[in-house]
């Protein structure tokens, strides 16, 4: 753990995922630039009778075709996830075959839940059948660090395999977590993300008892509307996002696509409440400005903020507090908030999001929040909606940021190389 | 011998199955006494495993009835050793931007999962807690001491099964080191003694399922050993840069001199000795110590044969044979998540005090084990440098270096 110097940069050169809007990353940002929801009444689950009608995100494509036969039965859901996710994002830097040293490679994988399919199936057996019924596998499955530990055993990590948890921040640690050990000398690639399978019913049940889920079961694809008036919870859904990270010198010496460098780190907690915000966003305006500062990138900068933006109430407004402490009352950058497509992901979020706020640098282009129609006086943002924004040339630079219950904020701040191609001008956005 | 003091160990607190505080822990080690115990006449009839490492001061004395409730048990373990450790530190006053919290678990709060499981089975959504969600996820324990502490430069929570405490304490060097924190408070925490969770290392064939007294039952190194006793508590230590805690004149532990994590990819649940050696070297090259400087290892040691042989041969490879070793889990059992911090926790008091508990349960050592492993009577020493191993499934190795403050 020799701190070497600060200056290492860390890039981004391989992307990956599964989400309720596609099964790969090219699916999932055409969905994205469509506006498309990923969410639906969950009413054909073998408890759906159990409760009351319940939202959620089941990702589009079931993991499967790319596992073998032992991962399908050792894996949990979460992992089987991330393991997908991990093996798109793996092939896509240009790794599958590659010869890099495992001693070099690091793996930070996240999740804000152990997997609950895991630990109340084996409880069942145990109840039901006694404890020789109890699957051998069952620690593994429900441990947290199981999904991080099965990416690690497919692209054979040996540096750290890492799961830094921070309930819906935890996707987002989980790539600042990358950062430290590239910038630190211990690894030159990582691969880093999040990952969740949330649609269990003690999960939906425990959420909802919490009164943080939005109820609009007559109209799905509506319900999940951050920052719109008219929100009223978040919807719950699954997916992972991966990503390879490495230091630029490694990838520049394999000649590798670098997609955008991962600049800046800003992590802070609020210390203030267990569940709710601190309403002054205090802690989350420090974690961007921790970002920015680190990344040497003034506010005005930022070409576009890709919100945490879950569509709660109080959340919605905590966060468009520090985008105006930020960046200033009525300059600030676009915003845009993709769980109103996928749902909220939970651990998966940070890192999924952080692949579309690459690809919208990398492709000059915002996806439009769904559903934004009507601004919340309290909120007062520029919020990407109707069709996506074409950034400009010079557009190079976006802040992804993330909270979690537990007062968790970890912000990220991305920066691409210059895109060829006209200055953009907005298209019919910018609501407000 | 050199070595690094930037960051120094000002403050412990535990609650373990040995006693209410670290160094009520710490005396029950010198003792020799065991927190291995029978437990309740409630647990079912038909598990083959009836003992545990079981925590008797309760957290609810410390926390209040009010705070308590909506707290997990692993979380209030957390908080209450957290709250022990910044006492004995002196309370220091820091800014809350640069205070920081590392708190690690296993396995979450999955007395809570199961609990509001069994609620929601008999009478459905509308009786869940809406404290349930708080009370579940892994990353609560690092969340209410960072609320309880005031704690604004970030609360972390390392998972890496039986490594996350000592995790949490490697990740805690980094952020000072880093200058992202001038106090750190840092552990691991860990209640999961409940029939699906013993059930379910039983099925794996990891725990011991000995019937007699329970006290004998963990015997880390020991030729007859027959696996590991599930155990439940919290460690906690304060570190604090160096020259923050020698202008406000603290009461110093010892140095945390260096730490190395990495990971064997090997086998999601198996031992890997490779993985442990380079572990091993890597703390010492980050502690700027030679294999020779090493005066002791507290060593993870769960009682399983191939868990504590890979590691007695990863020990020999990596330091030598010259270092006395010691194993604590024969006398706390295995609390998983806060085993690698309270094993930080005792190797730094045998720096500080200058003596070595000895390995409860040990009559006859493996004959395949070359070390000095300290059984019998404790060991009096003044090792200078020390190691902490923690390892944990899925493959995650964490070794820490600590040394007498120079």
């Amino acid at each position: 753990m020799s701190t070497s110097p600060e200056h290492t940069k860390v890039v981004v050169t391989g992307l990956g995922t599964t989400t309720p809007l596609g099964g790969d990353v090219a699916a999932t940002w055409d969905a994205l630039l469509r506006g498309e929801s990923g969410v639906r009444v969950l009413d054909d689950e073998p408890w759906t009778e159990e409760m009351p009608p319940v939202l959620g995100g089941r990702i589009k494509v079931e993991p499967g075709a790319g596992l073998d036969h032992q991962q399908r039965r050792r894996f949990s859901r979460s992992a089987q996830l991330a393991v997908t996710a991990a093996a798109e994002a793996w092939s896509d830097a240009g790794l599958d075959g590659a010869s890099v040293s495992p001693h070099r490679v690091a793996v930070a994988v996240s999740a804000a839940l152990g997997d609950m399919n895991a630990i109340i199936n084996g409880w069942e057996a145990l109840k039901e059948r006694g404890w020789r019924r109890v699957p051998p596998m069952t620690v593994p499955m429900s441990m947290g660090n199981g999904s991080a530990a099965a990416v690690a055993l497919m692209v054979d990590a040996r540096v750290g395999v890492h799961t830094s948890v921070n309930a819906c921040s935890s996707g987002t640690q989980a790539l600042a977590t990358a950062v430290e050990l590239i910038r630190r000398g211990d690894a030159d690639i990582v691969v880093a993300g999040g990952t969740e399978a949330p649609l269990h019913p003690l999960v939906l049940a425990s959420f909802s008892a919490m009164r943080a889920l939005s109820t609009r079961v007559d109209d799905p694809a509506a319900a999940s509307r951050p920052f719109d008036a008219d929100r009223d919870g978040m919807v719950l859904g699954e997916g992972s996002g991966i990503l390879v990270l490495e230091s630029e010198r490694h990838a520049r010496e394999r000649g590798a696509r670098i997609y955008a460098e991962l600049a800046g780190v800003g992590i802070t907690s609020d210390a203030y409440h267990m569940v709710q915000p601190d309403p002054e966003g205090a802690g989350s305006t420090l974690a961007v400005r921790a970002a920015l500062k680190e990344a040497g990138v003034s506010p005005e900068e930022v070409a576009f903020y890709n919100a945490n933006g879950t569509s709660t109430l109080p959340g919605d407004a905590a966060e468009a507090k520090t985008v105006r402490d930020v960046f200033g009352d009525g300059r600030g950058p676009a915003v845009t908030a993709l769980k109103s497509m996928t749902g909220h992901t939970l651990g998966a979020a940070g890192a999924l999001e952080s692949i579309a706020t690459i690809l919208s640098l990398h492709h000059g282009l915002v996806p439009p929040t769904r559903n934004f129609e009507r601004l919340d006086d309290g909120v007062a943002l520029d919020v990407v909606h109707g069709s996506p924004l074409k950034l400009g040339d010079g557009q190079n630079i976006a802040v992804k940021n993330s909270f979690g219950f537990g007062g968790h904020n970890v912000a990220l701040l991305f920066r691409s190389g210059t895109r060829s191609g006209r200055a953009g001008e907005r298209t019919e956005s910018s609501g407000g | 011998m050199s070595g690094h003091h930037d960051v120094l160990v000002t403050g412990l607190g535990a609650l373990t199955p040995l006693g209410a505080t670290a160094a009520d822990s710490w005396q029950a080690l010198l003792d020799q006494r065991s927190g291995v115990r029978a437990l309740p006449g409630d647990w079912p009839e038909d598990l083959p495993v009836r003992i545990a490492g079981t925590v008797t001061a309760d957290p609810v004395d410390i926390l209040g009835r009010v705070q308590a409730r909506r707290l997990d048990r692993g979380e209030q373990l957390a908080v209450a050793a957290a709250r022990q450790a910044m006492e004995d530190a002196g309370r220091p006053e820091v800014e809350p931007e640069r205070l920081a919290v590392v708190v690690g678990t296993g396995i979450g709060g999955v007395l809570s999962t199961l609990g509001q499981n069994e609620l929601y089975a008999s009478s459905g959504m509308r009786r869940l807690s809406p404290h349930a969600v708080p009370m579940l996820m892994p990353n609560g324990p690092a969340a209410w001491v960072s609320l309880d502490l005031g704690a604004r430069a970030g609360a972390r929570a390392p998972v890496s099964a039986c490594a996350s405490g000592a995790e949490a304490i490697a990740v805690g060097l980094d952020l000072i080191r880093l200058g992202r924190a001038d106090v750190v408070v840092a552990g691991g925490t860990e209640a999961s003694v409940h029939p699906f969770i013993v059930a379910a290392f039983a099925q794996m064939k990891a725990l011991s399922r000995d019937e007699g007294d329970p006290a004998g039952v963990s015997r880390p190194f020991d030729a007859d050993r027959t696996g590991f006793v599930m155990a439940e508590g919290a460690s906690v230590m304060v570190l604090e840069r160096a020259d923050f805690a020698r202008a406000r004149g603290a009461r110093v532990y010892g140095a945390l001199a260096g730490a190395a994590v990495n990971s064997s990819a090997h086998h999601i649940s198996a031992s890997d000795a490779e993985g442990q050696i380079l572990a091993i070297r890597a703390a010492l090259r980050d502690a700027e110590l030679e294999p020779g400087d090493i005066g002791h290892v507290h060593a993870h040691a769960t009682s399983t044969e191939g868990g504590d042989l890979a590691e007695a041969d990863a020990i020999a490879k990596a330091v030598g044979d010259h270092p006395t070793v010691t194993a604590t889990k024969s006398m706390t059992g295995h609390m998983l998540g806060a085993s690698g911090a309270f094993g930080a926790t005792s190797a730094l008091l045998s720096v500080h005090h200058g003596v070595v508990p000895a390995t409860r349960n040990l009559r006859t050592a493996d004959p395949r084990i070359h070390l000095d492993v300290v059984a019998g009577e404790n060991r009096t020493d003044r090792p200078a440098a020390a190691l902490a191993n923690s390892f944990g499934f899925g493959g995650h190795n964490v070794s820490l270096v600590v040394t007498r403050e120079s």
